[in-house]
């Protein structure tokens, strides 16, 4: 029975221009979605390897200079883009593609793709992640929020009744009509995007399983919304009930419960402003040693402690550059400050994320959501950790130049110039994303509420059926 | 193969079945007749379970239709006024789904002879509902118990609206039917239809069966006649 009422689901949905035109236009709207996105992709990747590449030449090719002008001079870190913000673009256009790397100063991620659009980039793109989110969902809701109603409205239901069907294999009949078209169009999508991310050489290293669970994601999400469209299809007297019913859900789970949750999130635990933080970072600075600044209280103690610890008069006796050493310790002195002004906005973020995945318990959005971005490596996550490695390749950087500079040069000698090919010993900036393992590690919860979601509506889907 | 006993029903005050005892065996054809509100289409709610009796018994081949609601439904196939298919689909296939879903797997060409022997058209076979009758709907309806093998047939009000001819041809299909052993309880205001095709026939009015008679033994302008006087309807009657 479970077949045949699939079958004559199909077919009848089939046979509805209605359907047939919403189903192509969704396929439509698919292609044009990965087509402009690996567009996008190609064209982003190329852009980070010229302009990596180009860096480092720059940086490699400064010539006889000062390390401490170098330090000044900077470099760039580029965040990689990832093969999987192909499907979900997740935070990306907003938080920066490039973080600039010079003495003294942490900076933030900059250029960003938000910030090179105009206003009309508040209407958003048309990306794989918006139909996958969106979209999809909707067209789950036009092919079954009658399901039930329509048997009622045809009359087809007494006769059903009378020939003694089986509730619960009617139901999955009608479940299994309305799951395996959206498994076909998730999984065709997916598999597309496997073929194109596959065949993209040197753009990142695409993984089949991240592909795999992500799909596995999205299909736990799409079950959810089945049930639900199900359950109000089964319970609701009238089709345009039902229709209302589902549209309110949808609405609710994918457009009103982000945006609550996340005022709710920054209002209990809201981030400084800009210009809070700058100052707060800024007071903190000048509360230690600047490099810069042989005059201070500070530079005057770490002089005696440097002196004392190597029996000498004098710096000039000291076997190293204490310029560059001061400078060293102001640059460590620095990056404690910024270490702990930036854990505090991390631990804000991470006290919104962590209500903000509390949240998800009141839309199956919200959990899809975040684990689509986290193993798509587009989420916020994700970028801490990039700026986290940048800022630590910073520090290291600086090491490496003050370090040469003390260890080359004598104190006061601020002409000296290092070998044109002292640059080239600097590492490259190496950017190991977070694996699939520890990402799922990292949103277990959201993993339990997806799950929950779906055992939930399973369940209330299998009794409101079982009393049709 | 239907029977009843002390079967009622109400609803609030109003006792819509009253006691209702009835028996239709193997070939048999009852013909319930009633104005509205008499309690037929009632007691045929309770023989599929659709409507829980107050108190009494209703059994489908010895089975209690309360307590094994699904088995009773087994054997019966039901009819109403207005037998509704689904419109998208072929005759053949609404045949396929109903049949199916009882757990038949039937051919092509099984499905093609029972829409046939039902007597639809061929050329409808392959036609989509939308486009049929009311009676090529009925048509499908028995197809659909003959597919089944059905044992009992509960028809509702199942010539009304059909022309002469459409009735003419579904009182045949039902001699068929009832010739292959088939009980079948129909109610119907079709006096004309009930005494060409009924073996037995009776009068409800209350809720109650308060006239019965085995259809060969009254003609059918006694039947009428009762009917009326059953019915009180005397300004008919002078």
């Amino acid at each position: 029975m479970i077949i045949k009422t699939f079958v004559k689901e199909t077919k009848e949905s089939w046979r509805d221009g209605r359907v047939r035109i919403a189903f192509l236009i969704v396929l439509l709207l698919l292609a044009m979605a990965v087509w402009v996105g690996a567009h996008q992709y190609q064209n982003v990747n190329e852009q980070y390897r010229t302009a990596k590449n180009t860096e480092r030449i720059l940086w490699d090719n400064q010539g006889e200079k000062n390390p401490h002008s170098a330090a000044h001079y900077g470099t760039y870190a580029f965040k990689p883009k990832y093969p999987l913000s192909l499907v979900d673009q997740g935070v990306d256009k907003y938080v920066g593609t490039s973080i600039f790397l010079e003495a003294h100063k942490r900076n933030e991620a900059q250029f960003s793709a938000a910030a090179d659009q105009t206003g009309l980039a508040r209407f958003g793109d048309l990306t794989p992640d918006f139909i996958l989110l969106f979209i999809i969902p909707l067209l789950i809701i036009l092919l079954g929020y009658n399901s039930f109603t329509k048997e009622r409205e045809m009359g087809t239901y007494t006769l059903l009744k009378s020939q003694g069907a089986s509730n619960w294999k009617w139901a999955m009949g009608k479940w299994m009509s309305l799951f395996i078209p959206i498994f076909a169009i998730t999984a065709l999508l997916f598999l597309i995007t496997g073929i194109l991310l596959s065949n993209l050489k040197d753009f990142g290293v695409f993984k089949w399983q991240s592909l795999l669970t992500m799909f596995a994601i999205y299909m736990g999400y799409y079950i959810i919304f089945i049930n639900i469209v199900l359950i109000i299809s089964s319970r609701a007297k009238k089709s345009g009930i039902a229709l209302v019913l589902s549209l309110s859900v949808w609405i609710l789970a994918c457009l009103a419960a982000p945006k609550a949750a996340s005022n709710i999130a920054e209002a209990k635990h809201p981030y400084p402003t800009r210009q809070e933080f700058a100052a707060n970072v800024l007071k903190d600075k000048k509360d230690g040693l600047d490099g810069h600044n042989p005059w201070s209280k500070e530079s005057k103690l770490l002089e005696q402690q440097v002196l004392a610890e190597h029996g000498v008069d004098s710096l000039h006796q000291l076997p190293f550059n204490f310029d560059a050493y001061r400078m060293q310790k102001g640059e460590e002195h620095e990056a404690e400050v910024y270490f702990k002004h930036y854990n505090y906005l991390k631990d804000q973020f991470a006290q919104q994320s962590k209500v903000y995945k509390g949240l998800a318990i009141i839309s199956p959005y919200l959990p899809t959501r975040f684990l689509s971005m986290a193993v798509a490596q587009t989420d916020y996550a994700t970028h801490w950790d990039f700026a986290d490695a940048a800022e630590d390749y910073r520090i290291a950087t600086q090491k490496f130049l003050n370090d040469h500079f003390a260890e080359n040069s004598n104190y006061g000698d601020w002409s000296y110039q290092a070998d044109a090919n002292f640059w080239v010993g600097l590492p490259n900036f190496e950017y190991d994303p977070p694996k699939l393992g520890e990402i799922l590690t990292d949103n277990t919860s959201s993993l339990w509420i997806l799950g929950a979601w779906l055992a939930l509506s399973f369940s209330i889907l299998l009794i409101t059926t079982k009393t049709i | 193969m239907i029977s009843t006993k002390d079967l009622t029903k109400k609803f609030g005050d109003l006792t819509a079945v009253d006691h209702l005892s009835l028996s239709v065996k193997e070939g048999e054809l009852l013909c319930l007749l009633g104005a509205n509100g008499a309690g037929k289409s009632t007691t045929i709610n309770m023989l599929l379970n659709f409507v829980a009796p107050t108190s009494g018994s209703a059994t489908i081949n010895g089975l209690d239709v309360t307590r094994h609601p699904i088995k009773t439904k087994e054997f019966i196939t039901y009819i109403p006024e207005n037998l509704m298919l689904y419109p998208m689909l072929t005759a053949i296939e609404n045949l396929d789904y109903f049949s199916g879903i009882t757990g038949r797997q039937l051919s092509q060409a099984s499905l093609m002879g029972f829409l046939e022997e039902a007597g639809l058209q061929k050329d409808a076979f392959n036609k989509r509902i939308s486009t049929f009758s009311k009676g090529m709907r009925q048509k499908v309806g028995i197809a659909i118990a003959l597919a089944k093998d059905t044992k009992v047939l509960l028809l509702d009000e199942p010539t009304s609206g059909l022309d002469p001819k459409a009735s003419n041809e579904f009182g045949n299909l039902l001699q068929k039917l009832r010739g292959k052993g088939v009980a079948i309880l129909m109610a119907t205001h079709d006096l004309f239809r009930a005494k060409v095709v009924a073996t037995h026939i009776g009068i409800m009015k209350d809720g109650k069966l308060v006239q019965q008679f085995v259809a060969d033994d009254i003609s059918l302008p006694q039947l009428e006649k009762t009917y009326l006087e059953t019915m009180n309807y005397k300004e008919v009657l002078s």
